[in-house]
């Protein structure tokens, strides 16, 4: 697996376990379904901890775990498969501010929307990785510039620039 | 995600003998497997007489396909003409061969000789 | 029309920097087809029978004579002479090879044009009437509302991968040309008691394999609302649309099986949910974009022209070609011309590049600049003044271009089907050209009157067969191309699926079939009906009576010729 965020690629801080059994044994930070979430964290009151669930998963779901959790690990089962764009919307507008990842075999050309809908990584499969490699996703992060929609990425949209730039003049 | 392009044509019957059509990927121009490498030529194409080799014609295909030369390889059922070139079974194989037919004086009939 | 500025020629520019870096990470391996695939799609990029297909979008059908002339250098210098106006207001190029492709769409830059979102499972290029700003029966110009959806649509983080591609329309006047009950997403610019301009939003209609009419999700959503109301919409489709089957993917199957009550409930849930003021567009920014859209400087005329008048008087092709092509303008003095591609045995939608430069020249000098493409593959002089009229019409004379058939039973509709898409289970092209023959006569023409035919090579419909007056669906049978004819599709107001009249035949019988329909028609009807009027008056019975003994009479001569 590669680990990639907006700064290059990353050492993945936590475990992967797939049963309440393997994530009491890890020692550190792990990652666990969410569908045992509330287990673990009675067990082990306190580590951090992270979620992992597919991009269906409703926003209701996820939300009582919101509080709880570091990171967010959204399942893409295929790079076209857009539904965790809207989730990663939903969650950050819950107010979650972890880190929220997308994880699967994602496409360097996608990286830019991933991060403006709020997604701060994006785990990979090591086969894409190699295709793929992360100065392409830095090149492609980048590669433009301006956006439309007011309430996407980091700076503000063009609509607001121009609306800006309308009142200074 | 399900598959948009349909790459081959449905034929009924008889499979072989069979030619190796595919779209160039830089050109996006139709193109048929030779001995040598690929031709756009329709009566150039090589033809595969038994199972043995359309497979490694397959094969062949396959591998230009990863190799980012072509796209979309396929065999394709055709008969012979007298003179022994290939015509495509299938009707939209035939439009590959030929080109527009709304377009006589656009695509591989504009520029090869007719499969006769 | 809309100019661009800083920012959306930026953004155009390095869109096609991104393209040209995507051809790039194709060619050496970084990219698979499979990735790369939707890539292109998501830049109008298909690779079709024989070639790549460029699609470039023209936003709600509006183009300038600067566009028109690139668009000509373009087709000589990359294609082969020549493009392709289609059912969505686009235009199609069918010969370019993917090295280009990067250099075309610089040129097209050049003049304020990209191909982004003209296919793939994006929302596509937002289309519209083809009269907006000119109609009589106009509430508001739907432009500026569909330059709005254009730019919000572009690129749109969120909904660049949804399950399945996402049209939407915009009208602004009473009488549907944009067939916005048949979108995705169609919008209505209505006013409501208080006079307050606002949308009716319908949603889920579509035609391809499962053909729906859309649902009203909302009565009135106030115009600076509108942003947010998308972005609710498309929310829930993007997390609810189905993606395990490509055939159920549209959004008109989650209204189905959703139910529509439901599903304007999740959307109003998820609208309830979402922080509507800093979604939609600053009215500062609406009104900039309205600006653009602002009435040309008319001359203050009289209603009636007398050069027009006389003109028409002493020349009956003139005469007849007014008539028919005509459209009335708002402005007294000035009319809308529809200038059909659809000359006898032509090639519906095609035009060459000397035809391209010819009407460049026309719409410059006669219609402020500016002129339309419709979605039944013909343009539209805007505003033309009736006193240029005939000069106007000896200049598209000239340039093969006065078709004085718009509307009429050889203003066929037609799918690029077999002769150049993957997709296509059938040809399209040569059964319109084979019908338009058949009906050459102008007379006869006349006397049918109005009767719209729309073709589709395959189930996917993009011939629009499902709302055709006559509806022929070309598909494959037994390793034959076969033809099925439906009547009583309406795009319109009185949105209507058509009917089925029977079994599917073979392309030769095609033009007899609708020459059988045709009969049907003149014997049923009463006064000045139109087709579409006696069909939604008798129902499809006496045309599938009509059609059974049509089938019945071709059995019995083949059985003929036979013995």
């Amino acid at each position: 697996m590669t680990l990639i965020t907006e700064a290059g690629a990353v050492e993945d801080r936590f475990t992967r376990a797939d049963t309440i059994d393997a994530a009491l044994a890890v020692d550190g930070p792990v990652l666990i379904p969410l569908a045992i979430a509330d287990e673990f964290a009675k067990a082990r009151a306190g580590t951090e901890f992270g979620v992992f669930l597919p991009g269906s998963t409703p926003i209701d779901d996820v939300k009582p775990q919101l509080g709880n959790v570091a990171l967010v690990a959204i399942e893409f089962p295929a790079f076209a498969d857009g539904r965790g764009f809207s989730l990663a919307k939903k969650i950050v507008r819950e107010g979650f501010s972890g880190t929220l990842r997308a994880s699967g075999p994602l496409i360097a050309d996608e990286f830019a929307d991933a991060l403006a809908c709020g997604f701060t990584e994006v785990e990979l499969p090591e086969t894409m990785a190699n295709r793929q490699p992360v100065q392409q996703w830095m090149a492609a992060k980048d590669t433009m510039t301006e956006h439309y929609q007011t309430g996407y990425g980091r700076g503000p949209s063009i609509l607001q620039k121009r609306l800006a730039a309308r009142k200074g003049a | 995600m399900a598959k948009d392009h349909r790459a081959g044509s449905k034929v009924r019957g008889e499979k072989l003998p069979a030619i190796l059509m595919a779209s160039h990927l830089l050109e996006g121009d139709t193109v048929f497997k030779t001995d040598a490498g690929w031709t756009r030529d329709p009566s150039a194409a090589k033809i595969a007489h038994d199972a043995e080799t359309a497979a490694a014609m397959e094969a062949e295909g396959k591998a230009a396909a990863a190799a980012n030369l072509v796209i979309d390889p396929y065999l394709v059922p055709v008969d012979l003409t007298d003179s022994g070139l290939p015509v495509a079974k299938h009707f939209r194989d035939v439009m590959r061969q030929k080109g527009p037919s709304i377009h006589p004086d656009m695509g591989k009939q504009a520029e090869f000789p007719p499969l006769r | 029309m809309y100019r661009y500025d800083e920012f959306d020629e930026r953004f155009v520019r390095e869109r096609v920097a991104q393209f040209r870096g995507q051809v790039e990470r194709r060619l050496d391996g970084s990219l698979s087809e499979d990735e790369f695939k939707p890539l292109r799609l998501k830049n109008g990029l298909y690779l079709q029978l024989h070639a790549y297909m460029l699609r470039i979008a023209v936003p709600y059908g509006t183009l300038n004579s600067a566009q028109l002339r690139m668009l000509a250098h373009i087709a000589e210098t990359y294609d082969k002479g020549y493009g392709h106006f289609t059912t969505r207001q686009n235009l199609q190029f069918n010969w370019p090879k993917l090295k280009d492709v990067p250099t075309i769409l610089e040129l097209l830059a050049d003049v304020e044009m990209h191909c982004i979102q003209t296919s793939g499972n994006c929302i596509r290029n937002v289309t519209s009437d083809q009269f907006a700003g000119v109609a009589k029966d106009e509430v508001e110009d739907p432009r500026p509302t569909a330059e709005l959806i254009r730019q919000w649509s572009s690129l749109h983080p969120e909904f660049v991968w949804l399950p399945r591609k996402f049209k939407i329309a915009v009208t602004g006047a009473e009488h549907d040309r944009a067939a916005i009950m048949v979108h995705d997403i169609g919008l209505k610019l209505k006013r409501n008691d208080q006079g307050a301009v606002g949308y009716e939003v319908i949603v889920g209609g579509g035609l391809g394999r499962t053909p729906m009419i859309g649902k009203v999700v909302r009565e009135f959503l106030p115009k600076d609302e509108l942003l947010a109301y998308l972005e609710a919409v498309m929310r829930v489709y993007n997390s609810e649309g189905r993606r395990d089957n490509k055939f159920k993917a549209r959004v008109k199957i989650l209204v189905h099986e959703t139910g529509e009550e439901e599903f304007r409930a999740r959307v109003e849930e998820e609208y309830a949910r979402l922080d509507g003021p800093t979604i939609n567009a600053p009215e500062e920014e609406v009104e900039r974009i309205a600006a653009y859209f602002a009435a040309p400087t008319y001359e203050t005329l009289p209603e009636a022209s007398q050069v027009l008048e006389q003109a028409r008087a002493i020349d009956p092709e003139f005469d007849r070609f007014v008539e028919q092509n005509s459209f009335e303008h708002k402005q007294p003095g000035y009319i809308a011309l529809t200038i059909a591609l659809k000359e006898i045995g032509a090639v519906p939608g095609d035009m060459s590049g000397d035809q391209m430069r010819a009407f460049a020249d026309i719409a410059e000098t006669y219609s402020f600049d500016e002129f339309r493409v419709t979605h039944s593959q013909n343009l539209v002089l805007p505003h033309v003044k009736k006193d240029d009229l005939p000069a106007v019409h000896a200049a598209l004379k000239a340039a093969g271009l006065a078709s004085a058939n718009a509307g009429l039973i050889t203003d066929i509709i037609a799918c690029p089907g077999l002769d150049y898409c993957a997709l296509a289970t059938a040809k399209s092209i040569p059964i319109a050209q084979a019908i338009a023959k058949t009906f050459a006569d102008q007379e006869r023409q006349k006397a049918i009157g109005e009767l719209p035919i729309k073709i589709s090579g395959c189930i996917n419909a993009c011939g629009h067969h499902h709302v055709g007056a006559i509806g022929i669906l070309g598909l494959e049978k037994g390793g034959r191309e076969n033809y099925q004819i439906t009547v009583g599709g309406d795009a319109t107001e009185h949105a209507a699926l058509g009917e089925r009249l029977g079994p599917g035949i073979d392309a030769e019988d095609v033009p007899a079939a609708i020459e059988a329909i045709v009969e049907t028609y003149l014997a049923e009807k009463q006064g000045s009906e139109s087709f579409m009027e006696t069909v939604r008056r008798t129902g499809a019975e006496p045309f599938k009576t009509g059609f059974t003994a049509f089938i019945e009479s071709r059995a019995v001569e083949s059985e003929a010729a036979q013995s």
